[in-house]
């Protein structure tokens, strides 16, 4: 689990552009597969007979797709301008690494020295408009020559083990639920189980759309990595959620608000096996449940998530303990619903 | 007829969102000789499909949309009519001329304080929609009578060439693009075609993108193109973000759009000649592409954009060769599709 | 019917957006003897059909309410809140709400931040306990509340919580008491989650797939002191026909043939655009093919606080408009 996790974090896969991710998922589990397609939209879709016959009953859905920048222009000294493919606080990109393209040429992200800027300058976070990436070059035909308008960036960050069992890697959001998805398929079911590896839900859980609506399942079970914000400044209410407290169980959040029963369910099912588990104490963003929910008649959607510090960014970290956890959650949750 | 007269017919009418029905009357009467069969749907969309013959032929929709900004009756005031706007820019409206869509139709004055009963410091201000009100020139009695509340309204403006190349009008967002697509069926008259060639013309697009979506839903295309415009770069824009006017069409590039599709435009760009630019969208693209995309199962998406300079004004400006530009890339485009393409 | 005594049970049925459960049952107990089938779907959505041969038409009215719920249990017993829906923080300051199980309580603020930038997270919920470990014995992070104030009768309006949208689900529930002789295929949704982005009517409308559909909702009334006129309808002067809100432009040939039937039938009405808010209409609209749809709506005063008020002559005016459209010729 945690070497697929570590190998999935370090692959390159910004909203549409996942083929990485895509491709290493598609080699992984195709020798367990009955069926792998890829949509229209890029979401692997991957369905994987149990014992117990149920068709399109049940679907689990990660996305493969992480946040990332995409090259607008270039500046005549050969500097991109970029802009933010998802949501991506712009204090974290200072100074950060980044490779850019299928070529994954190396940039930073430049800022001006300290020394050289004002007291009134150092108050305040660059606008966005201000940043650039420096790959080196002297001048825009030179920029021109190894990168492309229109080429995304990836942040450069290592998957490293750290502290009690913690890990520290970028793309957390949403690695974690594909490596969860990987490891189930590698089992023998209890019972028919479509995987859905989604794309671009960092812009808008869009790939989830097309994916659940040729699935079309009755059960959605959605797994994810989820904003945690347990660090000491902050009131336990803004907290959040604790990574090392155990899976997130989804109740409500900006996008959906959950099927209750199956919440019951997940919830007896960590107290019934001696799993902890936790709830968000704050309602803030959304997941593929969102897209899944509303599709065709109504699909059930319930939801599993870790809990990740710093989510957006190319330093997240989560615990290894809560995605060995949520394997063994999601786990529960397909016998039982083999057992329906 | 020549692009620039299909222009001057359709910026004739006004048709502001959910009340395009006389704008889709007249593309109606452009669009039928190009199609084997044209229709509207409930919501009023305009389709017309060309067939290629061929069995099990995939599909490709074409969008442009018809609807315009426009005001909307909210209330009457001593016979001048309140109103509110939808994407208009309120600081150009003091002193505008306006049709209110009855029939007939009133001409209206967007009624403006005259600066001498202005503080110095008023005279700076934009009025905020809320404190403007239409002249219809009608007593209260009489405005009530013949003004009933939710009547829309639109610019009144004149088609007007401007120097050699380009043309100034209202509503040229989206029409302009709207005639690039009867000028591409045109150009593709003697083609054989591998894809059944479906041209719409949507409806409500400037308040969300309803029109396109349920065609969208109801066609279930493997592919779509919206075609719609995008800022061109005038003394006051900034550079990154507005395109060359006569520089053609800018391809969509970012999440929104399919990147095989956006790729096979730039091709068929180089191949054929046809100036390209390129427009690189991180998010939505702010167009009838972002709701077709994901339709049913997901559709194969790109967006195509003409520039055009003043937004959502009534001095609307685009550059005739770019409309051509823009036609010709989409007839190169869909030349071999279904044989070629997809993933 | 006993128009007084249903709606005071529809509006003190518990049934905040996602936990629409007891109001449901209290609306198909109620529904029951006017239809030919009442199914519940994936949603939660309840569905009452009176069947027909002609087309399919598609009444909507909400039957979730915007609510508070718990996200947090505070060291001294005070409860931190989410907004279910629209809530204006300022509005419902020192409200009394109550959650399913009984518990009781009175909204109240963080004093660190000032009323005027008050949100929804500075608000808590005093529950009368004296610290954490006793508030968790009554409630449980998750759990929903609803306002809890009083409905009363004044002149020949009512003041209530939640006329949004219970009003409009006694409109619906009269018009099925009474409806004429009609080959129109009828379907009476009341839908779940509309607060929270009218998320039921979407799955609802593309089960069904009507050829019309029908928001019944409450709007704005543009009648208090110094209004901002951001809508039109006034409170007594009629059932508000919808032109336009932020969800949709309503097919124009809907609203005519509902003003003509007002006219025709002499029901008061009175043509409705909102600058704000949405309702079922859109995604009613935006459904398969596409939908023509359009809304029949009650003036309201006060959307949203804990206390709505609307006048009952344009409650029987919807009513009638609805019992009008229902049993109109229509096309397919």
């Amino acid at each position: 689990m945690i070497e697929t996790l570590k190998t999935l974090c370090c692959l390159s896969g910004p909203s549409s552009y996942e083929d990485q991710v895509r491709d290493y998922i598609r080699s992984r589990v195709e020798p367990y597969a009955d069926s792998v397609r890829v949509d229209a939209l890029g979401n692997l879709i991957v369905f994987k007979r149990g014992a117990k016959a149920a068709g399109n009953k049940l679907m689990l859905c990660a996305h493969m797709d992480e946040v990332g920048l995409i090259v607008k222009s270039v500046t005549d000294e050969g500097y991109l301008k970029f802009g933010c493919v998802g949501g991506i606080d712009r204090r974290i990109l200072l100074g950060k690494r980044v490779t850019v393209g299928e070529k994954a040429t190396p940039g930073v992200i430049g800022l001006k020295a300290i020394h050289l800027t004002t007291a009134e300058e150092r108050k305040d976070v660059p606008k966005l408009s201000d940043l650039y990436i420096d790959i080196g070059a002297k001048d825009k035909d030179e920029a021109l020559a190894q990168v492309e308008l229109g080429d995304v960036c990836t942040f450069v960050s290592d998957a490293v083990e750290f502290g009690d069992r913690m890990l520290k890697a970028k793309a957390i959001d949403d690695r974690v639920g594909c490596a969860v998805m990987v490891k189930l398929l590698e089992e023998d079911l209890p019972i028919d189980c479509t995987f859905v590896f989604s794309t671009m839900e960092e812009v808008g859980t869009r790939g989830a759309f097309g994916a659940a609506f040729s699935v079309t399942p009755e059960v959605a079970l959605v797994l994810e990595g989820t904003t945690s914000a347990d660090i000491p400044a902050l009131k336990p209410e803004r907290q959040v959620c604790w990574p090392g407290k155990g899976p997130v169980l989804s109740w409500m959040d900006g996008g959906t608000i959950y099927d209750r029963e199956l919440f019951q369910l997940l919830r007896d099912l960590a107290e019934q096996n001696g799993l902890p588990w936790q709830m968000k104490h704050y309602l803030s963003g959304g997941t593929d449940g969102q897209a899944i929910q509303r599709t065709k008649a109504g699909v059930r959607v319930t939801g599993l998530s870790a809990a990740v510090r710093y989510l957006h960014a190319p330093n997240s970290v989560c615990s290894i303990t809560d995605a060995e956890q949520m394997l063994a959650l999601a786990r529960l949750f397909i016998r039982a619903m083999a057992e329906r | 007829m020549e692009t620039e007269q299909i222009l001057e017919r359709l910026c004739a009418v006004g048709a502001p969102s959910g009340f395009e029905g006389a704008a889709v009357r007249t593309a109606k009467d452009l669009l039928e000789p190009l199609m084997d069969e044209v229709w509207t749907d409930r919501l009023g969309n305009l389709v017309g499909v060309r067939r290629c013959g061929k069995p099990g032929a995939k599909k490709l929709l074409l969008d442009a949309h018809l609807d315009e900004v426009g005001l909307t009756v909210t209330g009457i005031k001593d016979g001048f009519l309140r109103f509110t706007a939808n994407g208009v820019d309120h600081r150009m409206l003091p002193d505008r001329e306006v049709t209110v869509l009855i029939n007939p139709p009133l001409l209206g004055v967007v009624a403006c304080l005259p600066p001498h009963v202005l503080s110095a410091e008023d005279r700076e201000k934009a009025p905020e929609v809320k404190d403007l009100f239409v002249d219809v020139g009608l007593s209260q009695e009489e405005a009530e009578r013949r003004v009933p509340i939710g009547t829309p309204m639109t610019y009144r403006a004149a088609f007007t060439r401007l120097g050699k190349r380009q043309v100034c009008a209202k509503a040229l967002d989206d029409r302009a693009c709207y005639a690039a697509l009867l000028r591409t069926a045109e150009l593709l008259r003697g083609s054989t075609l591998d894809v059944d060639l479906y041209v719409l013309g949507s409806v409500c697009e400037e308040t969300g993108g309803v029109g396109a979506k349920v065609v969208t839903q109801a066609i279930a295309p493997d592919f779509c193109v919206a075609v719609d415009v995008t800022h061109g770069r005038t003394p006051d824009s900034p550079k990154d973000e507005a395109f060359v006017m006569g520089g053609g069409p800018a391809v969509g590039i970012g999440p929104n759009m399919t990147r095989w599709m956006a790729r096979r435009l730039l091709d068929k760009g180089a191949a054929e000649n046809i100036p390209v630019q390129k427009e690189i969208m991180e998010r939505s693209s702010g167009t009838n592409g972002w709701g077709m995309q994901i339709a049913n199962e997901g559709v194969a998406t790109a967006v195509l954009s003409i520039p055009l300079k003043y937004m959502h004004t009534p001095v609307e400006v685009v550059e005739l060769g770019d409309i051509e530009d823009a036609a010709r890339l989409l007839a190169a485009f869909t030349v071999g599709l279904g044989k070629e393409g997809a993933q | 019917m006993d128009m007084m005594n249903d709606l005071t049970r529809l509006v003190s049925a518990f049934g905040p957006s996602g936990a629409e459960k007891e109001i449901s049952q209290v609306i198909e107990e109620l529904a029951q003897p006017y239809v030919d089938e009442i199914s519940r779907d994936t949603l939660g959505n309840l569905i009452c059909h009176k069947k027909g041969s002609g087309p399919k038409i598609m009444f909507s009215a909400h039957m979730d309410s915007i609510g508070l719920v718990a996200t947090h249990i505070g060291e001294k017993g005070f409860v931190h809140v989410g907004a279910l829906g629209g809530v204006d923080p300022k509005a419902i300051l020192y409200t009394p709400v109550r959650f399913q199980n009984g518990t009781k309580g009175l909204v109240c603020r963080n004093l660190g931040v000032e009323v005027e930038k008050l949100k929804v997270t500075d608000l808590r919920i005093d529950i009368g306990a004296a610290n954490r470990e006793e508030a968790e014995k009554l409630i449980r992070v998750g759990d929903p509340a609803v306002y809890a104030t009083p409905t009363e009768q004044m002149g020949n309006r009512v003041a209530s919580p939640y006329l949004d949208d219970r009003i409009a689900c006694l409109v619906l529930l009269m018009a099925m008491e009474r409806l004429e002789e009609t080959d129109n295929d009828l379907y009476f949704v009341f839908s779940v989650q509309e607060e929270v982005g009218t998320r039921g009517a979407r799955t609802a409308a593309w089960a069904i797939a009507p050829d019309y559909g029908i928001a019944v909702d409450v709007t704005m009334a543009d009648d208090q002191p110094d209004s901002k006129h951001a809508a039109t309808a006034l409170c007594g002067k009629g059932a508000a026909v919808k032109v336009m809100d932020r969800s949709l432009i309503s097919s124009p040939a809907l609203v005519e043939k509902l003003m003509a039937l007002g006219e025709e039938k002499g029901i008061p009405v009175q043509r409705d655009v909102l600058q704000s808010g949405g309702t079922d209409a859109g995604p009613i609209q935006a459904t398969r093919g596409g939908v023509c749809a359009g809304g029949i709506s009650i003036p309201c005063r006060y959307i949203h606080s804990s206390t709505e008020m609307v006048d009952l002559d344009d409650v029987c005016a919807c009513v009638n408009l609805v019992r009008a459209f229902a049993a109109s010729k229509l096309e397919k």
